[in-house]
């Protein structure tokens, strides 16, 4: 038992809430009462009987319930810390997961769109248009005059640039539709000259721009090749009237990864957008979905300035925070910061996280920051479902950190010894005869108090535990939202870049002129393709009567050459497209094409001509390699206790079958099998979490699952993510 | 099941045996109580399927010796146990009940137990009062124990 002197929350604490008050109120003063009770009953014991052996035997007794009284007094004022720490610690743990899980999301985001820059940097469309402006420097000046009055035909540019600066906003307004997380595109010279951009909107405004002395135009320039790029964190921009997130790299002549430097790209990503939807996540909201008053979510930058913020009335981006000034930036990426302080008027828990980054990508160095109001750390939850687990049961769990179980058997252990007294001070006063019965009523009265104090306190034990349970249930529901949330926009991406892929010139023309060296040429474009992205596992194109015409693996072209895939739902999905921001996609399944348990195969349609709207010639498929990308981000979604995962804890995705189509745990949750979870957490509609207890093999699980809700123009494929940890 | 409360020395909890070698399965071991040699018997077999385990919740009742019996003031009942100390090892204790001598039923003939003594109604449930002098004959039935 801890010293009293260490308590923290003792029960003067403004936090305790009024029933805790009152229930102290309640076992104290019942306890105090015990006293005089005893003091009665020592009184008693001299004056019937004369015996001083009996005399002492029944002092001694008095004096046990004394000593019982106390220790049950002391324990008391513990026990309310204990319990107040307890939940604490666990609000603790899960606001800090929170915050490191809105970073991670951010920062996963961040980490594809340094794949997205310097892959479209080699488009020919976008170097030539650049070579033929170098070789008409006075027409560029034009270029921007006639772009504002767009159908102007009768404009003395010269008619192949004017062509080629066309085509280049096209094949940028083409990258825009397929990934729709830019606000624009521009390709720039190298005097520091926007001639072309994505936004049709911004085209009269951007083109003709001067962007010589912006930073990620300057660095850009400077990369050394073609693997390199450049991120200019959040901050102001000629090009844009809000705060840009730039990333940029250098074209290069020829599309040649070591050609020299002839101009530069700048792509500026919707980071407020995409923000704004991490950082309300997660966020509980009263009946009208409003964020509840006192919850806030922001990312600092590494200057620890707000850069984007929940609630921008309390917290503005652009500015220092309102808490304290320690949080403002961390040292050190994966630091992590807690405190209690005033923010905006209450007193709250404030958890910053820096951003870890990922393998080699270090990120900007960004904090990702929860605040919450104390009190919400010590509300009773307002659920009380019966998930079929005894008070006893739920005590006995894993789930009840030690200090209180050691507790609980204490006050269990003193209750039996309060018993015991009084049957024993009974079988005494029952030898006195007659003289002895004015014993009885003093010996009941310390049975019920003892067994009411001690009731009472198994009542906040188990209204702890069941807390307690709440809390881990809901922290379970957090973890599967997140591996749904991020399987959902990585899928996402690869809708995104299937959909672009499909417009490459080297496709269409190969499927338009039917040449065996049109093909050879798709297949070391799909090559190129595949070597630049770590996440396929081939990619191949079919034209419109099934056949494997060209893929990316040479080692695989003979086998698959011989396939026809006319039956094969990827195939069939892509076929029906007619418009390039259309895709397919092929659920998790066992596929002939690789020798895989699960393919998971994307499609998107080659259109006549490369058009955005046409006749589908044949289709693009490209063969994911979810496994690998699976396993990672269900291991980072595992329930962790102060960074080891939890024993026996584990994660898995469900497809719409109800069948495993990945797990952390092959020995417990294996590919294709079923399991025993509750319907409840089957039953989601989309975008929906839920939480309970099963039992497989024997043990009891509790669990936490979400059911995918897409993620942008990506709608999921009803797939479920379930994260579950035994608790015996 | 019930024992009378004046049979009772004391209750205890029920730890601290010390084994004895050789001795019949009823018996736990002994205990020393304040310099007395205390055999404690296990009653599990004689009702139940098995033996009484030591738990948090388990108890030992110490009875006391026919002459300390004898010293019980204002004694108006007729009971014996046995010349030694003896204590029974129980699962767990429930309550302290009073109950009127006229209450004390004598046990239906077609229960034929050799430790019943009475029964008791207790509003929808019955009490058996157990025999002590019975029970710690332990050469009479070693037979019902083991």
């Amino acid at each position: 038992m801890s010293d009293t002197q260490d308590i923290k929350f003792n029960i003067y604490n403004p936090v305790i809430t009024y029933e805790h008050r009152a229930a102290f109120d309640l076992i104290v003063s019942h306890l105090q009462e015990i006293f005089p009770i005893c003091n009665q009953g020592k009184c008693k014991a001299l004056e019937v009987s004369d015996d001083p052996q009996k005399q002492k035997q029944i002092n001694d007794l008095m004096e046990k319930v004394e000593f019982f009284s106390n220790s049950l007094i002391t324990i008391t004022k513990v026990f309310f810390d204990q319990l107040y720490r307890a939940k604490q610690t666990s609000s603790q743990s899960i606001s800090q997961s929170t915050a490191m899980i809105k970073i991670d999301m951010i920062e996963r985001n961040l980490l594809e769109r340094t794949c997205d820059v310097r892959w479209w940097a080699l488009e020919k469309a976008f170097w030539q248009c650049i070579i033929l402006a170098d070789e008409n420097p006075e027409e560029v000046a034009r270029i921007s005059k006639t772009a504002s009055r767009k159908a102007t035909k009768s404009s003395s540019v010269n008619s192949e640039l004017k062509n080629a600066v066309q085509l280049a906003c096209t094949r940028l307004e083409d990258i825009r539709n397929s990934y729709t997380l830019y606000r624009d595109l521009v390709i720039v010279t190298l005097d520091g000259t926007v001639i072309a951009n994505s936004n049709e909107e911004r085209r009269s405004t951007v083109l003709g721009m001067n962007v010589s002395e912006e930073e990620w135009f300057k660095k850009a320039l400077q990369t050394k090749d073609g693997t390199e790029y450049f991120v200019q964190d959040i901050s102001r921009s000629k090009l844009e009237d809000v705060e840009s997130l730039i990333y940029s790299t250098a074209l290069r002549a020829g599309g040649d990864e070591q050609g020299e430097v002839i101009g530069a790209m700048g792509v500026l990503f919707d980071f407020q957008g995409e923000s704004q939807i991490i950082l309300n996540d997660y966020l509980p909201g009263d009946n009208d979905s409003a964020t509840l008053d006192g919850w806030f979510s922001f990312f600092t930058n590494d200057q620890g300035r707000v850069i984007c913020s929940s609630d921008e009335y309390f917290i503005p981006s652009g500015k220092a925070a309102d808490i304290p000034r320690r949080h403002w930036k961390l040292d050190n990426p994966g630091d992590v910061l807690v405190s209690t302080a005033i923010v905006c008027g209450n007193r709250s828990l404030v958890v910053s996280h820096k951003s870890e980054g990922f393998d080699e990508y270090r990120g900007l160095g960004w904090t990702s920051h929860l605040v919450l109001p104390e009190s919400a750390m010590f509300e009773r939850s307002e659920e009380n479902e019966d998930y079929g687990i005894s008070p006893q049961e739920l005590m006995n769990s894993r789930l009840i950190p030690d200090t209180n179980k050691q507790t609980y058997q204490e006050i269990q252990r003193n209750k039996g010894d309060i018993q015991l007294i009084s049957i024993n001070g009974i079988i005494l006063a029952t030898d006195l005869g007659k003289a002895g019965t004015s014993f009885i009523p003093i010996f009941d009265q310390i049975t019920t108090t003892g067994n009411s104090t001690t009731g009472k306190m198994e009542e906040l034990l188990s209204e702890m535990s069941s807390d307690m349970l709440q809390q881990n249930l809901k922290a379970l529901e957090n973890f599967s939202k997140q591996a749904i949330d991020l399987i959902d926009r990585n899928l996402f991406e690869r809708a995104a870049d299937v959909r672009w892929w499909s417009t490459d010139h080297a496709f269409w023309e190969a499927l338009q002129n039917n040449k065996d060296e049109n093909f050879e040429e798709a297949s070391k474009r799909l090559g190129i393709i595949n070597a630049s992205y770590t996440m396929y596992r081939d990619l191949v194109i079919a034209d419109s009567n099934g056949r494997i015409v060209a893929n990316s693996k040479s080692e695989n072209r003979d086998k698959l050459k011989r396939m026809n895939v006319s039956e094969q739902s990827w195939f069939r999905q892509g076929m029906q497209i007619s418009r390039s921001v259309q895709f397919g996609v092929q659920d998790v399944c066992n596929s002939d094409l690789e020798n895989e348990e699960t393919s998971l195969i994307y499609c998107g349609g080659i259109l006549e001509d490369g058009q955005r709207e046409g006749k589908v010639l044949g289709v693009l498929g490209i063969f994911f390699d979810w496994e690998n990308l699976a396993g990672p981000i269900l291991e980072g979604c595992l329930p962790r206790i102060k960074n080891e995962v939890v024993e026996g804890g584990a994660a898995f995705y469900m497809n719409g079958e109800r069948e495993i189509i990945a797990s952390t745990d092959s020995d417990h949750f294996a590919i294709g099998q079923e399991v025993n979870i509750p319907i409840e957490n089957l039953k989601l509609e989309d975008g929906e979490s839920a939480s309970g207890i099963f039992t497989d093999k024997g043990r009891k699980f509790i669990i936490g699952s979400s059911k995918t809700q897409g993620y942008r123009e990506y709608t999921g494929l009803g797939w479920t993510a379930h994260v579950v940890r035994p608790i015996d | 099941m019930g024992l009378p409360i004046p049979a009772i020395l004391e209750i205890g909890r029920s730890i601290n045996f010390h084994p004895v070698r050789g001795a019949p399965e009823i018996i736990d071991g002994l205990i020393n109580l304040r310099g007395k040699v205390v055999t404690i018997i296990n009653t599990g077999l004689a009702f139940e399927a098995e033996k009484v385990k030591s738990t948090d919740e388990s108890r030992v009742y110490i009875l006391k010796n026919n002459t300390e019996l004898r010293e019980v003031a204002d004694a108006d009942f007729d009971i014996e146990t046995s010349p030694d100390n003896i204590g029974i090892h129980v699962d767990r204790i429930a309550d302290v009940i009073s109950v009127e001598n006229e209450d004390l039923q004598t046990v239906p003939a077609n229960i034929n137990h050799p430790f019943y003594k009475h029964v008791v109604r207790r509003g929808e449930e019955f009490i058996i009062i157990l025999e002590p002098q019975k029970m710690l004959n332990l050469n009479e039935h070693q037979e019902l124990l083991s």
